[in-house]
């Protein structure tokens, strides 16, 4: 049995019934071809209601409701850290997709300098803005770091991490663990002496490590000792990895923040 | 109903059955059910009754509007901040470029040794080695390496900051409601300095057995004068609070 569309719903019947300018038969037309196909009402309807949601009112917070911005409104800086970090996490991502470009993880000797630093040296000499772009990069990322330990000292010292707090406390510690460890695999990437000699403590802390060390340096440093594989495997870790597992938390993180609501001052 | 309407299930019949009185409806089907999906049905049951008091004893008022709209008010307030942080970002970057030192180069081993400045406490930690307890039972050797200590010092750091809300429970919230967790936080900021400056010891021109010792000394010597400023401050809370509370009611 095949369903037979049903006369009020003969579209053609009311598209001849109608006497429409030869634009909107033509849109009508693709629009319907189209929602045979993909069901795009569906998604209209979707839309309409994100509008209504996107429009909705926000519920007045705890000092709004009792008007005690004038005993608090000198917190309110502290409490914008978090957004701060978010901030320039985005300024990193764009900053880092551009500086992405023109770099390469790799090793190999060009006139006796690695390649990765050679075209680091490219990008802050040659290209136009890129000793400001690689600038850019570098101190959002700074300031990420510091916005994300003041937040989390704030959380602390504002008790905001107390009863139905206790899982966005959590999945904060691991953000900031990833925030230092986005921090420390980009420090790797210029391969200079400064990041080779970061990396090596970075082997020895892992084969510190009995039973499960030796396959951590093999797994996340690509060997015992640094080269090739250890500039490639912080390469992806940095701009592959952490950027999916990183912007996943953040998106958890603030969706329980709205959810249960800010912990303000009281 | 006739009696050559068996289900068929070779796509020739209609293949649909019409429910009928015998057809469990699917909330009598998820009352039915037993064990764990039962427990949650019920639990969940008796949350939505409990809230439904809750809501109903309750002499709250629930007003239609409370607060601005996301658009445009907060979104354009929003916006106006973020372009200012992003401004600021802007003009630290240009100036203050960052520097990029030599290439790398495994033969030469650097005078500095460094991570950023935001690990420098996790590298402070590996650097705990003198208080490797050793074990007189092992003629003096140690359980585990220095550099196993060190590691060992991290996540002790990192887990300790992770339980922190299972063990500090109750409403209160500012630090002078709760002077020792206050403290806590003191001593745990100092002792991330002091750690970091324990990293960067042989740049420093002092001598380095001073600089350990000073690294948890200087922790517990803020825990202790946070605590204590807090408690005297609690002191003069409690009594503003009591004497309010008495003019009020005043005792028989």
């Amino acid at each position: 049995m095949s369903l037979e569309p049903a006369d009020e719903y003969d579209h053609n019947a009311w598209l001849a019934e109608r006497d429409l300018s030869l634009i909107e038969k033509t849109y009508l037309m693709t629009l319907i071809w189209f929602d045979r196909r993909f069901r795009l009402v569906d998604y209209m309807e979707l839309l309409e209601d994100m509008y209504y949601k996107v429009n909705l009112q926000m519920p007045k917070s705890h000092t709004e409701q009792y008007n005690l911005d004038n005993k608090f409104w000198y917190w309110y800086p502290l409490y914008a850290l978090g957004s701060f970090s978010v901030i320039a996490y985005l300024v990193a991502a764009v900053s880092g997709a551009l500086l992405g470009f023109y770099y390469a993880p790799s090793a190999a000797s060009v006139n006796g300098d690695p390649e990765a630093y050679v075209q680091i040296v490219a990008i802050m000499m040659d290209q136009n803005f890129g000793f400001m772009l690689r600038s850019i990069h570098r101190w959002s990322a700074q300031v990420m770091t510091a916005a994300v330990f003041l937040h989390m000292l704030r959380v602390y010292f504002t008790g905001a991490y107390k009863e139905p707090r206790e899982v966005n406390w959590l999945i904060g510690v691991v953000l900031l663990a990833l925030t230092m460890g986005f921090g420390y695999t980009g420090y790797l990437l210029p391969w200079n002496q400064l990041a080779f000699w970061a990396g090596q403590i970075g082997v020895e802390m892992a084969l510190a490590v009995p039973i499960v060390g030796e396959w951590t340096a093999q797994l996340i440093f690509g060997g015992f000792s640094l080269g090739q594989p250890t500039l490639q495997r912080m390469y992806i870790l940095h701009v592959f990895v952490l950027p999916f597992v990183v912007t996943a938390l953040i998106v958890l993180h603030i969706g329980i923040v709205w959810m249960q609501g800010i912990a303000e001052p009281h | 109903m006739s009696d050559n309407d068996d289900i068929k299930t070779d796509g020739s019949g209609p293949g649909i059955v019409a429910p009928d009185d015998e057809v469990p409806t699917w909330r009598e089907r998820k009352e039915r059910t037993t064990g764990l999906s039962r427990l949650t049905y019920e639990y969940f049951e008796r949350a939505r009754r409990e809230d439904q008091d809750l809501r109903q004893e309750s002499s709250y008022i629930e007003r239609d509007v409370l607060g601005f709209p996301a658009w445009p008010h907060e979104t354009v307030r929003n916006l106006a901040i973020g372009s200012v942080f992003v401004g600021m970002l802007l003009f630290l970057s240009a100036t203050m470029p960052p520097h990029l030192g030599d290439p790398a180069n495994p033969a030469v081993t650097p005078e500095i040794i460094l991570p950023d400045w935001y690990l420098y406490w996790s590298f402070g930690l590996l650097q705990l080695g003198p208080i490797n307890p050793d074990l007189a039972i092992l003629g003096g050797e140690k359980i585990m390496s220095d550099e196993l200590y060190g590691v060992l010092a991290n996540v002790v750091v990192v887990g300790a900051i992770a339980i922190v809300p299972f063990l500090n429970k109750g409403g209160a919230r500012r630090p002078v409601e709760q002077p020792f967790w206050a403290a806590v936080g003191v001593g745990g900021v100092m002792f991330a300095f002091t750690t970091s400056v324990l990293a960067i010891d042989n740049l420093l021109p002092i001598d380095p057995n001073i600089t350990f010792d000073l690294t948890f000394l200087l922790p517990l010597v803020a825990a202790a004068i946070a605590y204590a400023v807090l408690k005297t401050m609690r002191e003069g809370y409690m009594y503003d609070l009591n004497r309010r509370y008495y003019r009020l009611r005043p005792p028989r």
